[in-house]
């Protein structure tokens, strides 16, 4: 770092100007600016002189550098975040850098591991001080549920991480599915004219989407059949000009006869062998449905 | 033929033709072809009760017997075929299926028929209207030929037949010796069972006779002079099955639709039952003009609304009913094989609901429906707990239910990198719940065997007062003599009688039921084969 500063004073025009003209043309051209655009701008600066400045900016923290088709971009920081990495030092703006690349599915502590090269227990230290910052968050995971996932502190996390709408607390809420599948069925067997997916109100905000598997569900069950029907784009729950209609069924048949024996039900049916221990005559299961 | 499959056939053989039957049926199906002497060999019965129990399988048609393998000269082979064993089961069925269409005059030929194998129609046509007449009042009695009219429209149903070997056996009769061990290997050793049949045939009509002389009024006719002697009628199976498969279909369009469509799909296969070869997949169109005029006007079913119950019919998921083609107002098929293997389906997922609970029959249906999934998917699409799901989908693949198949990623078959997809295979599934069915029914007859067995005395003690009390009332004894032999049977003996009575009919319905689970489940094994074939 020294040695750049050094490098810098030897130049003949001011080093701070170059960057404040850099930092002005970032704030123009929100979307990022390429070395071109610079270079434009000023085109008495020497390359050399360019890449410090940009340098220096990029390692205060100032600017980003991306990678586009068409090359390199720089872009200004939030101003936001680089105030609140005050005082940070460059370990911690790495793991920031990587939860931040992580989005909001979150990553894993020991993915930072590998991704910073860090041991785990600056990472953990590291990471204890951004939470209690408030620039990060842990949020267990529902795929794992020792798992925790970290992500910046402002970001809604992704379903793939709490699992969505069945979801609380990463424990699925298999009563509030059943509920729910209970109930849609019950609408459409009272709505018998090929009613429309429809959104129906509950504590919980269900998408579309949720519904959808909702009712999937009662197709698996085979209670409930799915109709795709052509519609006109803009009327209520067409997407990309088709429609699902659901409808009751009623069952093609009833419970067949084998089940209606107990021999159809019994657990024990392959031990079962005449003059055996489990045996035809000596059932249990069998004298109970006769006396019944 | 699967072990499963020979215990019931032992066991049915067994109730109906007794012990030694039963053994020798139950060998011959172990060991394949095997001649008389082989037999009696590896049974070690005695050669006369080996003939008579191989006269009474032939009889039924149970048993085929043919030149030895060896060449000529080598001793006739006999064997049998559990298919035809099997059906045994299903005589209730055709009874009352011949009831129901034909009234009491079919159901008696077809008990008739199926009690004694094969009979001569002049026979089967005096033996029931004997037995009509018994039934009926004094002084009236039944017409031998509005019996034979019905025999008649039997056969014109095809739901009877004429048994292979025809015409031709008088000559033979007398030529050939009545003894199956004669090795002949041409074709006129097929004369020997119709020997049997006769002598057996007489000796059960005479003795009938002899019982029903008393009320029939019925001069006795001289069998030879009805003119049909040598041609024998079976019942035919195929066409009771076909009948079967139709009932079916259209029993489950009136569950999952309405009565209406199930009466167009009953019209429709109607009409096509002449046409239509037993094995096609499906039905020749039908224009649905033809329907529409074919449909019973008391329906009052107006031309648009056929149209429309078409199209729904052809527009539902269990693919019923499929379209041909345009001409005529639209011709219609109904898919008899992809109805027979829905149905097929929808058996399994009742077995596996009623048995595994709604939860896995979700996930049972899932798997169907989406082929191959990974446990996480199938977790995800089935809205249930990991926890759960696992656990279901692990008793389900213990059971057989589902299959899993690995897919390595790389040639070790390390589990970190394979894929387990799990998914059901619907005919090995079905063959396997088939198993289940026979084993099902074996045990339903061990255990109504053991519940008779266990109150034989009791049995045999109410029967005897039942004689007696039927001597006394034909003697015209006093009532108080009658009371007092009524009350040989105490009252808990009479409770005890009633609860078997209940129990014993249970398991009989038991059976019924579960043989149509095994038709449904066999029809579709068998349309596979055939249309794969």
């Amino acid at each position: 770092m020294s040695e750049v500063k050094v490098k810098k004073e030897t130049n003949l025009s001011d080093p701070a100007e170059i960057e404040n003209r850099i930092k002005e043309l970032c704030q123009q051209f929100p979307h990022g600016i390429t070395d071109q655009v610079i270079q434009n701008d000023m085109p008495h600066l020497e390359p050399q002189q360019r890449a410090m400045a940009i340098n220096k900016l990029l390692s205060l923290g100032h600017l980003d550098l991306l990678r586009n088709s068409s090359g390199l971009l720089y872009r200004m920081k939030d101003a936001q975040t680089s105030s609140k990495m005050k005082g940070s030092d460059n370990q911690e703006k790495l793991v920031y850098q990587i939860i931040e690349d992580a989005g909001n599915k979150g990553i894993w502590s020991r993915d930072i591991r590998f991704k910073s090269n860090l041991p785990l227990t600056e990472i953990n230290k590291i990471l204890k001080n951004l939470e209690s910052k408030k620039l990060i968050k842990a949020v267990k995971s529902v795929a794992a549920s020792k798992k925790k996932v970290y992500m910046l502190y402002n970001l809604q996390p992704d379903r793939s991480v709490t699992g969505g709408a069945w979801y609380s607390d990463q424990d699925f809420e298999s009563e509030f599915v059943e509920v729910l599948n209970q109930q849609c069925f019950k609408f459409l067997q009272t709505n018998h004219t090929a009613p429309r997916l429809t959104d129906r109100c509950s504590q919980v905000d269900l998408s579309m989407d949720d519904i959808e598997t909702i009712l999937n569900t009662l197709i698996y069950d085979g209670k409930v059949e799915m109709t795709v029907i052509a519609a006109k784009e803009g009327t209520v729950g067409s997407v990309d000009g088709q429609m699902k209609l659901y409808r009751g069924v009623n069952p093609v048949i009833h419970p067949t006869g084998l089940v209606k024996t107990p021999c159809g039900l019994c657990p024990v049916f392959d031990d079962c062998h005449e003059g055996g221990e489990i045996s035809p005559s000596n059932c249990i299961y069998m004298t109970e449905w006769l006396d019944f | 033929m699967t072990a499963q499959e020979v215990r019931l056939c032992g066991l049915l053989l067994r109730e109906h033709f007794g012990e030694v039957v039963a053994k020798v049926g139950t060998h011959l199906l172990r060991s394949g072809a095997q001649n008389l002497r082989t037999i009696i060999h590896e049974t070690g019965i005695s050669l006369d009760l080996v003939k008579k129990s191989l006269c009474v399988l032939v009889q039924h048609g149970t048993c085929v017997f043919s030149a030895g393998r060896k060449g000529p000269g080598s001793p006739t082979e006999y064997q049998t075929s559990c298919d035809r064993i099997l059906r045994i089961l299903r005589y209730p069925r055709y009874i009352y299926t011949a009831k129901t269409l034909y009234g009491d005059t079919g159901e008696l030929i077809i008990e008739e028929l199926l009690q004694r194998g094969h009979m001569t129609m002049s026979s089967t046509v005096k033996t029931v209207a004997d037995r009509l007449t018994q039934n009926m009042e004094e002084g009236r009695s039944m017409d031998y030929s509005e019996v034979s009219s019905a025999f008649s429209k039997l056969v014109e149903t095809h739901f009877l037949q004429r048994c292979p070997p025809q015409a031709g056996a008088g000559t033979k009769e007398s030529s050939t010796p009545a003894t199956p061990p004669t090795p002949e290997s041409f074709p006129d050793c097929y004369k020997v069972p119709h020997m049997t049949l006769i002598g057996r045939g007489k000796r059960q009509l005479s003795s009938e006779d002899g019982e029903d002389q008393r009320n029939a009024k019925k001069a006795k006719l001289d069998l030879e002079t009805h003119g049909d002697e040598g041609i024998y009628w079976q019942v035919n199976f195929e066409r009771f099955h076909l009948h079967f498969r139709d009932q079916a279909i259209i029993s489950a369009v009136a569950n999952k639709l309405d009565q209406t469509s199930s009466e167009i799909v009953r019209t429709m296969l109607r009409m096509s039952e002449v046409t239509t070869s037993p094995t096609a997949t499906c039905t020749k169109p039908l224009s649905a003009n033809e329907i529409f005029r074919s449909l019973p006007s008391s329906y009052n079913i107006a031309r648009p609304i056929l149209d429309q119950y078409l199209t729904l019919l052809v527009d539902d998921p269990m693919e019923f009913v499929g379209k041909a083609g345009e001409s005529g107002g639209g011709m219609y098929v109904v898919n008899l094989h992809r109805a027979l293997a829905n149905l097929a389906r929808a058996t399994l997922e009742s077995v596996v609901q009623e048995r595994f609970g709604s939860r896995s029959a979700r996930i049972f249906r899932l798997l169907l429906r989406k082929r191959h999934l990974e446990q996480k998917q199938v977790e995800d699409f089935a809205m249930i707990p990991a926890k759960e799901a696992k656990d279901m989908l692990y008793t389900l693949l213990s059971q057989n239910l589902v299959q899993l198949q690995e897919v390595p990623k790389t040639p070790d078959f390390a589990p970190s990198r394979t894929f387990y997809l799990y998914t059901v295979n619907q005919l090995p599934t079905a063959r396997m719940l088939l198993q289940n069915c026979y084993k099902t029914v074996a045990n339903l007859i061990e255990r109504r065997l053991f519940e008779s067995r266990e109150s034989k005395r009791l049995l045999e003690k109410s029967q005897r007062i039942e004689a007696i009390l039927a001597s006394l009332q034909a003697s015209g004894a006093e009532p108080e003599q009658l009371t007092e032999v009524e009350e040989m049977i105490t009252a808990p003996e009479k409770q005890q009688l009633e609860s078997l009575r209940v129990h014993i009919n249970k398991l009989d319905s038991a059976e019924n039921q579960v043989d149509e689970t095994i038709f449904l489940l066999e029809s579709y094994v068998n349309s596979t084969a055939t249309s794969t074939g």
